[in-house]
């Protein structure tokens, strides 16, 4: 439990583009150099690095410490900076994962100052195309019966979503369509400028029925980090302070083939992942004003906004037809007010934290929203997180 | 022409992949307390047991769909020619929840329904390598 006594004291947020014309290190290391300027820190006062550095391709990409992924270790060997705490979250709930890692190392007095990265790469050629022709290991039993990849893998709890519920994959448009309307606002986004239609969705092309391309965030280049402290530190420092108020990371769910993800997994596993949520933040869901649920496939969405409670399950599709996510409304929940990933591209959960961020510290700019409480939430609920934050004063 | 992945049996799988190409499906069962695991492992789920002697008994194949995919798109190159094909999740009938996963051979426009009934069916790759699939049980 971190109780208001850590803070996000600055942040910094690169362009977000198919492909960056520097290295991807070199972005990661021109990116925190900002952050730690923007919190009005100098690097040798940074003193912890935390971050994850999955790079989540089911390709035949190698994975290159600087080149196609960065590591804490990594970068603030290329900052030069010399810190007493570093560490990796390598769970599937990695900007969760990293802000507790984070928070851990202040209240340990560990750290004083923490610089958290994410930095995503999009390699040359098909992201998760793979050319294998042998299947071993646990890939002996999904692979030569053709299921392999991300897409299949949220394709079966979607359609058992879909069959069970009486749902429609057009309403799922509504999704998209929120995304795409606020990432189309953010300037630094790969959509800038670039709203979706409901009809250019229902015209795109099913990848993996009922998935269709816009379900799903496109990869990208791209860098973000934030620079984290004690509360008592924060009020000296040049930005309004956001707290962490408090987190939750996924117990184990049932022990599966993998990318296996049944419905009753997801909300079951879930469910005990929002309790911890709420036990440790100690607010409930109706006293969070910015709820910013991960995206990177659309029936995330639906998943997250049942298992916090914001309708019961199997109520999710109506609740979005309805335009109760439509940020625009008042009193309608705007959970991709800060485009998600599907908005600005495969960044994980970065513009959910991001958002609750420049919301929470009133530096959203004329996207700015009256909100007090923040959640972010990344990867499934089974399997990722939650991070709430509070604003400071 | 690229080939479908083939299954690289290991100690622990052989007897698994050797049934399969005599077309038996079998199940990893806990020496321990009788347990089913798909996929098998190191531990028993259910009595978790650090030394669960699984053996690959035979299974019934038969099973009920609790979800399917339609792939349109495959990343795996030997299924170009495949496409589209259908994915189904289904809960054989050895025990609750014993999930598995494999292609629908009815072709991507036979009518499904959760809860419909399969049994399982063998597709024959390469000279003693069988992969299990599934097809609908005639209603
Ligand atoms: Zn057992």
């Amino acid at each position: 439990m971190s109780n208001d006594q850590v803070a996000i004291v600055g942040y910094a947020q690169s362009q977000v583009q198919r492909h960056a014309e520097q290295p991807l290190g070199e972005l990661a290391v021109e990116t925190s150099r900002r952050a730690i300027a923007d919190a009005g820190l100098e690097i040798g006062q940074v003193d912890g690095f935390v971050g994850s550095a999955m790079f989540p391709t089911a390709g035949a990409h190698a994975a290159i410490d600087g080149v196609s992924m960065v590591t804490p270790e990594w970068l603030a060997q290329h900052l030069g900076a010399q810190p007493r705490y570093s560490a990796g979250y390598h769970g599937m709930g990695q900007i969760p994962g990293s802000v507790a890692l984070a928070v851990d190392a202040i209240l340990a007095g560990e750290a004083d100052y923490v610089l958290m990265h994410r930095a995503l790469h999009n390699p040359a050629g098909s992201y998760h195309g793979n050319p294998t022709f042998e299947a071993g290991g646990f890939a002996q039993w999904t692979a030569p019966q053709g299921f392999f990849g991300p897409l299949a893998m949220i394709a079966l709890p979607y359609t058992e979503y879909l069959q069970r519920y009486g749902a429609s994959r057009s309403t799922t448009a509504a999704v998209a369509v929120e995304a795409r309307k606020n990432g189309a606002r953010i300037p630094w986004s790969h959509w800038y400028e670039r709203a979706l239609t409901e009809e250019e969705y229902l015209a795109a092309p099913i990848l993996a029925d009922p998935i269709c391309r816009y379900d799903c965030d496109i990869p990208v280049d791209g860098a973000a980090a934030f620079v984290f402290t004690s509360a008592e530190r924060a009020v000296d420092l040049p930005n309004r302070p956001v707290y962490v108020s408090g987190y939750a990371l996924a117990q184990p769910p049932p022990r599966r083939l993998a990318l296996h993800w049944p419905l009753d997994d997801i909300m079951g596993a879930g469910a005990d992942t929002v309790r911890n949520l709420w036990e440790d933040s100690g607010v409930g869901p109706t006293d969070v004003d910015l709820p910013q649920l991960y995206d990177g496939f659309s029936p995330l969405v639906y998943f997250w906004l049942e298992a916090l409670g914001y309708c019961s399950p199997g109520e999710a599709h109506e609740l979005v037809r309805g335009g109760g996510i439509d940020s625009d409304v008042p009193g309608a929940l705007p959970v991709l007010s800060g485009g998600g990933a599907l908005g600005n591209g495969r960044m994980h959960g970065i513009p959910q934290m991001l958002e609750c961020y420049l919301q929470l510290s009133g530096r959203a700019g004329n996207r700015q929203r009256d909100a007090t409480i923040g959640l972010a939430s990344h990867a499934a609920p089974h399997v990722g997180g939650a991070v709430v934050y509070r604003s400071g004063v | 022409m690229a080939q479908r992945p083939l299954p690289v049996p290991d100690e622990q799988s052989a007897p698994y992949w050797k049934a399969a190409a005599e077309h038996v499906l079998t199940v990893a069962r806990c020496s321990r307390c009788g347990a089913y695991s798909i996929p098998i492992s190191a531990e028993c789920d259910r009595c978790h047991s650090p030394d669960p002697d699984y053996r690959f008994e035979p299974v019934t194949g038969r099973g009920t769909i609790r979800s399917w995919t339609v792939i349109q798109q495959s990343f795996l190159p030997g299924f170009d020619d495949d496409v589209p094909f259908v994915l189904v999740d289904v809960e054989l009938d050895e025990q609750p929840d014993l999930r598995m996963i494999g292609r629908l051979l009815d072709g991507a426009n036979a009518p499904r329904h959760l809860g419909d009934r399969v049994t399982v069916a063998f597709e024959d790759l390469a000279p003693g390598s069988s992969v299990p699939a599934f097809t609908l049980d005639a209603t």
